[in-house]
């Protein structure tokens, strides 16, 4: 038998006092914090979190942080800025301290986003065929007439299961009394799923302890979700109809979430130019051996760019004939053309009005209050309180174009009361709201920072609503612009059941 | 699989062998170069020819000094046969199908890319040139190394396969041409340079070993000749490479066109009697060798590439 090995003695180390978190130092002050519910004390449902960094040292969190940066550029997690001139892949950033929400509360929102989703559904096919909303006069027509994402191509259309936006993305929003309201519906092309999912990996690989000690709702089933809600869309009803993910291209700033999701499906990543539509006006992609039926196509391409018969004529990214063969129930588009009408931010304000007419219900998440420009009234409030209002265009995204009243220069508030005077109907304004903070790493301290929430809701024979959704953080102290390409970094969000633990 | 993909992994085959023998060319010129007495040195502009890039040099500025040619085959983005461009091509083309190589590759093609492009705005002196060339051929042989070590030989191996496969045939081809019109024209055949010329045509193919090693015999024309056209056992050698796409064309589905067009011209070289091949009529044969191997390109375009509508 070996001897035992021999080694040497542990090396003698001097304690030194640690510097843990010290919670009593964190103060949100005028704001709803999402972990502390005043200076020392924690909510209930981040209980075990706040325990857990209490024993840590700011040194180990920073460790922690550092090696969440290193696996996401691992792991190539990345997203594109467009305004640096080349295309260039930026790492995505990620705080490691996530963002709890409790289970009992979660079910209602999540109920609320249901909700909220059917009804904007039944609108949009509403909208695209009877128009019963605007002849009981509960919406002005004009609004839809003056709307540039009203497609009269759709007109007529009747996709599968009457839904028109099958992946929709809301912004949540908690103001200081911790009311959480719909910030704004995003029925297009909403991105960001693939940033939350890896979120989830990443923070299960940094700080494993805090998921065995707490029931967290899992995320990572999503792709299969989404998989599945395509699949209700399909035409054909056969076992294993053809789904693709179609981009516009590398050079789209969400290109690596379009190629994630393929992956995770099992999905072709197609361009427009791989697909083709036949004179029998079905849809074909390009592959190796021939020509392929396409049944379903989840596309990440705007209603501009998908069909140059129909829409841009000078669009290379979409695949002329596609909307024929949408038209005649040959393919399945997710999202439907046209969908984004109810995305406008000014019938964002009808929402409330919408669920009232559809459904005949309350809504569960009320809207932030909101003022139409194009109602003189309305109008007058808006610019007599400028300093306090955030102005939205009716139509973009990615937060371009806006004005946030409280941080804007007089010279900005200028510019911003003359483009509401000219073009009333493109804006609207709401309160700025105190958006609720959290806990995030920043250098050395652990300070609060604004944030939102962006679940993701699936509806085509049935819905689904992930658990959570990507929170979405302002970095820079006191800024309430979380966009990530505006200098926004995330966290990871859990749904914790208090009850389970 | 996508066609469109496919399509991109075949170029990015094609440029990292095009990268790898440019490379090889300005090394072996530059060797040769220095064996040589002044009167029978090959001139600069015979790289050009072998690359068909007179063209485009003469539309930039700068005379065809040794200076002017190699920065243009080496760092001139406006020359499409450059190495830097035929890398960013390589680069450009798997930044889109990175999901189904292996992670290494993108990063070794990058960080070739980089190193290339932080050169490219230089000139390459002599005293570098050596270390900066061999650290590209070094580089794409890793690369290929990779691929074949780490990636599932199915369809997307088979494209890159083709892709380079191709490149190597259509190099050769111009090399030798090169060689037996340009460079001999002003070597007398009983001139004891002659001997080192073909040698050094060997080696800018990597194939002066390996044609000791299966010739065993004296370096001379019509050896020469059949060892880089005829082989089937030298990678370099034309008729290799073409049996190397036809390995691969079978092993892709609807693959029947395109393996007949580069079986009929396999069977067509072998058939070649090279030693009566003189001068002029040996140029008329490779040019029309040339224009095959562009028909066995567009075999594989029409074959898996292209799509009729219907």
């Amino acid at each position: 038998m070996a001897q035992p090995r021999i080694t040497s003695p542990k090396p003698y180390t001097r304690a030194r006092p640690r510097a843990t978190i010290d919670w009593t130092n964190y103060d949100p002050g005028e704001f709803y914090d999402e972990i502390i519910s005043a200076p020392g004390r924690a909510r209930p449902a981040t209980r075990s979190l706040a325990a857990f960094m209490r024993k840590q040292t700011i040194k180990h969190l920073i460790s922690r942080q550092q090696a969440a940066d290193l696996a996401i550029q691992e792991m190539g997690i990345t997203f594109t800025v467009y305004s640096e001139g080349q295309n260039i892949d930026r790492s995505w950033p990620m705080d490691i301290i996530p963002r709890i929400i409790p289970l009992k509360e979660w079910q209602v929102l999540e109920r609320g986003l249901i909700q909220r989703l059917t009804a904007l559904n039944l609108f949009i096919d509403d909208l695209y065929n009877k128009q019963k909303i605007l002849k009981d006069r509960v919406m002005p027509r004009d609004i839809i007439d003056s709307s540039p994402e009203f497609l009269k191509q759709c007109v007529g259309a009747k996709p599968r299961h009457g839904v028109w936006s099958h992946v929709c993305g809301s912004d949540l929003v908690r103001d200081a009394d911790g009311t959480v309201y719909v910030l704004e519906d995003n029925l297009r092309v909403p991105s960001g799923v693939s940033y939350m999912l890896e979120n989830r990996a990443i923070s299960k690989r940094v700080l494993p302890q805090l998921f065995e000690r707490n029931s967290i709702l899992p995320v990572a089933d999503y792709p299969s979700q989404l998989f599945d809600m395509l699949t209700s869309l399909s035409p054909r009803r056969i076992a294993h109809p053809e789904i693709v993910v179609m981009t516009p291209g590398i050079f789209n700033s969400a290109y690596f979430e379009h190629a994630y999701l393929a992956q995770r499906m099992g999905a072709e990543l197609v361009e427009g130019a791989d697909l083709v539509v036949g004179s029998d006006d079905k849809v074909y992609m390009k592959t190796i051996r021939g020509l392929s039926r396409v049944d379903v196509i989840y596309r990440r391409i705007n209603d501009d760019f998908l069909d140059p018969e129909v829409f841009r004529s000078d669009s290379s990214l979409g695949t002329p004939g596609l909307f024929r063969a949408w038209r005649k129930g040959n393919v399945g588009l997710a999202n439907a053309p046209g969908a984004g009408v109810a995305d406008d931010k000014v019938i964002y304000t009808f929402v409330p009005a919408i669920i009232k007419y559809y459904l005949g219900e309350d809504p569960i998440i009320p809207n932030v209050p909101s003022y139409l420009c194009v109602d003189p009234v309305q109008c007058k409030h808006v610019l007599a309180n400028l300093a306090k209002m955030v102005v939205k265009p009716a139509n973009e995204s990615g937060g371009y174009g806006m004005l946030i009243g409280p941080a804007a220069s007089k010279k900005e508030l200028a510019l911003f009361t003359d483009l509401i005077k000219k073009n009333p109907r493109n804006y609207m304004a709401q309160p700025a709201l105190k958006l609720s903070t959290a806990p995030t790493l920043c250098g050395n301290n652990i300070e609060p920072r604004h944030l939102d929430l962006r679940p993701f809701i699936l509806q085509g024979k049935k819905h689904y609503v992930t658990p959570g959704g990507l929170t979405r953080v302002a970095l820079r102290k006191g800024s309430l612009v979380v966009n990530s390409s505006q200098g926004g970094g995330s966290k990871d969000t859990w749904i914790v059941d208090t009850e389970a633990n | 699989m996508l066609s469109r993909v496919a399509e991109r992994v075949y170029w990015l085959g094609r440029f990292l062998e095009r990268v790898e023998n440019t490379a090889r060319l300005i090394l072996v010129r530059h060797n040769a170069v220095l064996d040589l007495p002044k009167e029978v040195q090959p001139s600069w502009e015979l790289l050009l020819q072998v690359l068909g890039a007179e063209e485009a040099f003469g539309r930039l500025p700068g005379a065809p000094t040794e200076k002017n040619i190699v920065s243009f085959v080496f760092g001139e983005k406006e020359n499409p046969s450059s190495i830097i461009s035929s890398l960013t091509c390589a680069r450009e083309n798997m930044r889109t199908t990175r999901e189904i190589l292996p992670s290494e590759t993108w990063e070794r093609v990058n960080s070739l890319y980089l190193s290339v492009a932080r050169r490219s705005n230089k000139d390459l002196p002599q005293g570098v040139r050596h270390a900066v060339l061999n650290n590209i051929v070094q580089s794409c042989q890793q690369i290929t190394g990779l691929l074949a070590g780490s990636m599932n030989q199915d369809a997307a191996y088979q494209f890159i396969r083709l892709g380079r496969n191709l490149e190597r045939a259509d190099m050769s081809t111009r090399i030798i041409d090169a060689a037996s019109a340009g460079l001999m024209g002003n070597v007398d055949e009983t001139s004891p340079f002659r001997n080192v010329l073909w040698i050094s045509v060997l080696q800018s193919l990597s194939a002066y070993q390996m044609y000791r090693l299966n010739v065993r015999r004296s370096v001379e024309r019509e050896g020469v000749l059949a060892f880089l056209f005829q082989s089937t056992v030298f990678p370099r050698a034309v008729a290799h490479s073409l049996q190397q796409i036809e390995s691969s064309m079978k092993l892709l589905p609807e693959h029947k066109g395109a393996l007949a067009v580069a079986a009929g011209l396999r069977r067509q070289l072998r058939e070649t009697d090279f030693s009566t091949l003189e001068g002029p009529a040996l140029h008329d044969y490779i040019d029309a060798l040339q224009l095959q191997l562009v028909d066995v390109h567009h075999a594989i375009a029409v074959g898996w590439f292209a799509h009729e509508s219907h």
